[in-house]
């Protein structure tokens, strides 16, 4: 029965990735040139790592509105430590690990002292975006990048593939091995589904909500790296444009495949790349674009909200196949 | 360990009517002697913080944050969020300039402005309230797609516009160094706080975040409840925002931005006075009053925009930590 169902999800993500290709060759056969194909993969990888981070926090059934903030504040210490002329390592890593911290405090914050997640996230992320000011008051950074090989990131390829694409790849199987073939995974979910019974299970609850929260920060902060890296220049607003479509990302895939995970959120995250770099290639406004990714999250949230979908059922039962 | 041993009813929970002792007085009432202490310091620092002028620049500004902030109040006190409510404004506020622009009188485009946010409102309540859907999550999309519906309107860019009709004439109304419509606002709040405490819908709103299950269970149409909440907010969110077109006598897609992390910030520090952590109109206008003469103050003295967010987040954050800790001293059960 759970086969079944993974092989009938599976063909209504095939279904739908073929209906959008479909849709948007008709309309610029451009869509399906290897060029606009790499261009996907890219924005893919920026949103895809994000959403990776927030499908952790969403599997212990909590929320982090924080990460487009702390990505911001990454993104900003990045470009200054490149701007004061620290090698590329030392600055990647001094990105990801300002990011670590604040998801530490995040993850303390909730799981420890008990503060409500939603508020207190919007809190630190308005703190970090208070901090990320600091660097340069504001203004965009981007001395030294040409020099300090940030930009190779972007541009160079690991066995044929785009180095970001790369990084993404990498990174799901190593979230995938972890939420999905570990003891930790199991520890994750039966975190969500009811931590007192986990913690009575012997599951490190409070240690694995934390390491959620800084997941998902540090993956944030990676996702900006790319950012950086292809945009050529860090600022104070890199981190706000991605908090729609990583929710997005994360409630379709669930939405599509039963359960947060990280093959959904991958999912998730292509089906939104896709409808996004089709919508861009068909030259609309990009002011449009978040109209766009919202309609698909609501519709996606109400479609498969458990109630719903019986009642759909019920009123057409025959053509249950056809969702 | 904490929430393991708390959740066991070991203790008799809420002991009726404790004796104000000190502590709890100066949690009542510390947040409006932190106000006037802070502007008494403005005041020391920055005399002209004081000048007529600059009272009344406050005091109008207030009541147009304080008037998008109410709905919100009252959906954070039954333990739901909104986080559309600024984007609805900005909505609003930029459907109201496009009217004026596109030849249509102010009362027509405050209508049209008004007409954006009963739309919203029931969106977000029909959803939430009606389809019960997780609400942060579906107000994050609402609030996405009237952001985005704001910047479509103007192509990206604001909207100014050349004249400000009616709603500039009520903005520019004053008695003495009162603007007319802190006045309205303030007559409203006052309603809304007779509503709160003396009528049982304000009960309920307490009840609800307290436990739901139980007030479904004694009755209480609690989803209609909070359809009406959410219309509010809507409502009021929609008012700021035509309010707002008047007083910038332009459209600002992007205004939503500033008023977020303040109305939050309002409403759980509001929450603190008087009905120590639980957010309450009285709390929320004070705390209104408090942010919009901070960001002034702050102005006055030269603060860098770094300093000012790291403040706001600041708040906020103590906002919560109070909420929280005044929460499970008064309550032996921690709610989950």
């Amino acid at each position: 029965m759970i086969r079944n169902q993974l092989i009938w999800r599976l063909g209504a993500f095939a279904a739908l990735v073929a209906l959008i290709t479909v849709l948007f060759a008709m309309q610029n056969s451009a869509y399906v040139s290897e060029g606009n194909i790499r261009a996907l993969m890219r924005h893919m990888s920026v949103q895809g790592l994000a959403a990776l981070g927030l499908t952790f926090v969403i599997v212990v059934r909590h929320f982090d509105l924080s990460f487009p903030g702390v990505a911001s504040l990454g993104a900003m210490t990045l470009g200054w430590l490149i701007a004061i002329g620290m090698p590329l390592w030392v600055a990647v890593t001094g990105g990801l690990a300002m990011g670590f911290a604040f998801g530490l405090v995040n993850g303390i914050a909730v799981a420890r002292l008990g503060l409500p997640d939603i508020v207190t996230t919007i809190a630190t992320g308005g703190l970090a975006i208070g901090f990320s000011y600091f660097y340069s008051n504001g203004t965009s950074i981007s001395q030294n990048f040409f020099m300090s090989g940030l930009l190779d990131l972007n541009d160079s390829k690991i066995i044929g593939l785009d180095m970001p694409f790369a990084i993404l790849i990498g990174t799901a199987l190593i979230a995938c091995l972890l939420l999905h073939a570990s003891r930790f995974g199991a520890g994750f979910y039966a975190t969500g589904q009811n931590r007192l019974s986990a913690r009575f299970a012997g599951v490190p609850t409070t240690t694995l909500i934390i390491l959620a929260f800084a997941l998902c920060a540090t993956l944030a902060s990676l996702s900006i790296t790319l950012l950086v890296a292809s945009s050529g220049a860090a600022n104070v607003t890199a981190g706000n444009q991605l908090l729609m479509p990583a929710f997005a990302a994360v409630y379709l895939g669930a939405a599509l495949f039963g359960r947060p995970s990280v093959g959904a959120t991958l999912s998730g995250t292509l089906l939104m790349s896709m409808m996004l770099n089709g919508f861009t290639l068909l030259a609309i406004p990009y002011y449009y674009s978040d109209a766009i990714v919202s309609t698909v999250l609501i519709t996606a949230i109400a479609i498969f909200d458990p109630r719903i979908s019986a009642a759909l059922r019920r009123l057409w039962p025959s053509q249950r196949q056809a969702a | 360990m904490s929430d393991v041993t708390t959740l066991h009813p070991a203790r008799r929970s809420a002991p009726a009517r404790q004796a104000p002792n000190g502590g709890e007085l100066l949690m009542r009432y510390g947040f409006f002697i932190l106000v006037i202490l802070v502007f008494a310091g403005f005041t020391f620092l920055r005399p002209t913080f004081i000048a007529p002028g600059n009272i009344h620049g406050m005091l109008l500004s207030s009541s147009i944050a304080a008037l998008m902030f109410l709905g919100l109040t009252w959906i954070i006190a039954t333990g739901e969020i909104d986080v559309s409510f600024m984007s609805v404004a900005a909505l609003s506020n930029m459907f109201t300039a496009w009217l004026v622009q596109a030849g249509y009188g102010w009362e027509a485009a405050s209508l049209g402005g008004l007409g954006t946010g009963v739309l919203f409102g029931l969106l977000n309540a029909a959803l939430v309230a009606g389809l019960r859907l997780p609400a942060l999550v579906i107000t994050i999309a609402t609030g996405a797609l009237a952001a985005s519906l704001a910047a479509a309107l103007g192509k990206g860019t604001s909207i100014s516009l050349a004249s400000t009709g009616f709603v500039g004439d009520l903005l520019a109304a004053r008695i003495g160094v009162l603007p007319l419509i802190a006045v309205f606002v303030g007559l409203l709040y006052a309603l809304c706080w007779f509503v709160q405490e003396k009528l049982t819908f304000g009960h309920y709103i307490y009840a609800m975040e307290q436990n739901r299950a139980a007030v479904v269970e004694a009755g209480v149409p609690v989803n209609r409840m909070l359809f009406m909440l959410y219309v509010l907010s809507g409502v009021v969110s929609a008012l700021a925002g035509v309010l707002l077109a008047g007083n910038l006598s332009s459209g600002q897609p992007y205004l939503g931005t500033s008023y977020f992390l303040d109305g939050l910030t309002a409403v759980l520090l509001g929450g603190m006075a008087l009905k120590l952590g639980k957010p309450n109109v009285i709390g929320t206008l004070t705390a209104v009053i408090f942010l919009i003469g901070l960001l002034n103050g702050a102005a006055l003295l030269g603060w860098t925009d770094s300093e000012r967010q790291i403040v706001r987040g600041s708040l906020l954050l103590v906002g919560v930590g109070l909420v929280v800790v005044a929460r499970t001293r008064r309550r032996s059960a921690a709610h989950t």
